[in-house]
């Protein structure tokens, strides 16, 4: 290597961090919470006074109310190859999740919002991790139609995806404490035949 | 054809293509991690390679710093000024990258998006895998190439040479493999 590349490599790397630096001081430094999510059917955690669960009437305006009553239990019945899928440890079983949408938790769609307007699980509320950055006015609209006690199921594609863990942990860092990934993906709801709704014209949960 | 018209033909054919072309991709991927930088900065977190309870401030820095290197140099390869010192700049992340991506693929209690180019994919699934190897590793061949034989005839490093008669190494394509 020329002697006059090192020292320009050198000086590309220097005026990154420079304008990085900048960046960060202008627009706010990003932070790292600890990605403790919560996940899995365990105790009912939050406020143990939340209001019981209003089942949505036919044809009114879908809206999910925080939930009372939570599974207490892993599911042991027969199992069933889709709903019960194995998932990744640590997050909720197609079961699993629709027994907490069948309760009323508010889900959250992860993924790219052109997937969210072809389809998503009925009531879930478009919120992907980028958007924190991009348009937090309309994340804030989300975060502020949930209450931070509220149990929030996040979901993206399924398998490994990390999408709705990026979401998870963003917000947790604005103070929402019941959050639970939905290990099975968008499409093996889909594949259960489950409430689905498309576009963006829903009622946020 | 003669020796200087070869140069030529491979500035126009090969040095000028892959340079605008790795470049702009560089530029692509750096402008959606820019915007994304909190994005960014949870997908390096989720690669572990540092511990982020201890270290997480490396993890800002690098959210923030990465994408502003990607960034000036993509731009300059586009340009064609600082060809070899941005071509060298964009070889290093591609290995970093790679080795990155071998070391999350070699843990499997971890599984990070990878978030190359923002949130937007190309060619391979979000989730990390041997996809991205092999599409880092496709992309080292045009990078190596440029490293060896700079931007060519067409680059903005012909217009602002030195020529005072001071021997500029960066300044050789003309010499083929020589300088670079």
């Amino acid at each position: 290597m020329r002697m006059k590349t090192l020292p320009r490599v050198l000086a590309i790397v220097g005026g990154a961090f420079l304008i990085g630096t900048i960046q960060a001081v202008v627009f706010g430094p990003v932070t790292l919470g600890p990605a403790n999510l919560t996940t899995g059917t365990d105790d009912p955690k939050g406020d143990p006074n939340r209001l019981p669960v209003v089942p949505p009437e036919e044809g009114a305006p879908d809206k999910h109310v925080v939930i009372l009553d939570y599974p207490t239990a892993s599911y042991t019945g027969p199992l069933d190859p889709l709903l019960d899928a194995p998932v990744p440890e640590g997050t909720l079983t197609l079961r699993e999740a629709k027994d907490l949408w069948d309760l009323g938790a508010y889900f959250i769609d992860a993924r790219h919002e052109h997937e969210f307007d072809a389809g998503h699980i009925q009531y879930a509320a478009y919120l992907e991790s980028k958007l924190f950055d991009t348009d937090i006015e309309r994340a804030n609209a989300v975060m502020d139609s949930i209450p931070v006690d509220g149990t929030i199921v996040l979901y993206c594609v399924g398998g490994e995806c990390d999408a709705s863990k990026n979401t998870a942990a963003m917000l947790e860092q604005y103070g929402y404490t019941d959050l639970r990934i939905m290990g099975a993906g968008y499409e093996h709801w889909v594949e259960a035949g489950f409430e689905t709704a498309a576009g963006s014209d829903e009622v946020s949960p | 054809m003669s020796g200087k018209g070869k140069l030529w033909a491979e500035s126009v054919l090969l040095q000028f293509p892959l340079r605008v072309g790795l470049g702009g991709l560089f530029a692509f991927a750096a402008y959606n991690k820019i915007n994304g930088v909190q994005s960014f900065a949870n997908a390096i977190k989720g690669f572990s390679i540092v511990d982020a309870d201890k270290y997480g401030h490396l993890i800002v820095v690098a959210a923030y710093t990465m994408p502003w290197v990607e960034m000036i140099a993509g731009v300059l390869l586009v340009l064609g000024l600082w060809s070899r010192a941005s071509a060298v700049a964009v070889w290093i992340m591609l290995v970093g990258f790679i080795a990155a991506l071998v070391h999350v693929i070699m843990d499997e209690s971890i599984s990070p998006d990878c978030s190359c180019f923002g949130d937007m994919n190309l060619i391979c699934e979000s989730t990390v895998g041997w996809c991205q190897v092999i599409r880092n590793s496709v992309l080292l061949v045009p990078c190596s190439y440029l490293v060896w034989r700079q931007g060519g005839f067409l680059a903005l490093d012909r217009v602002f040479r030195d020529k005072s008669g001071d021997n500029d190494p960066e300044w050789t394509v003309d010499r083929g493999g020589e300088g670079a």
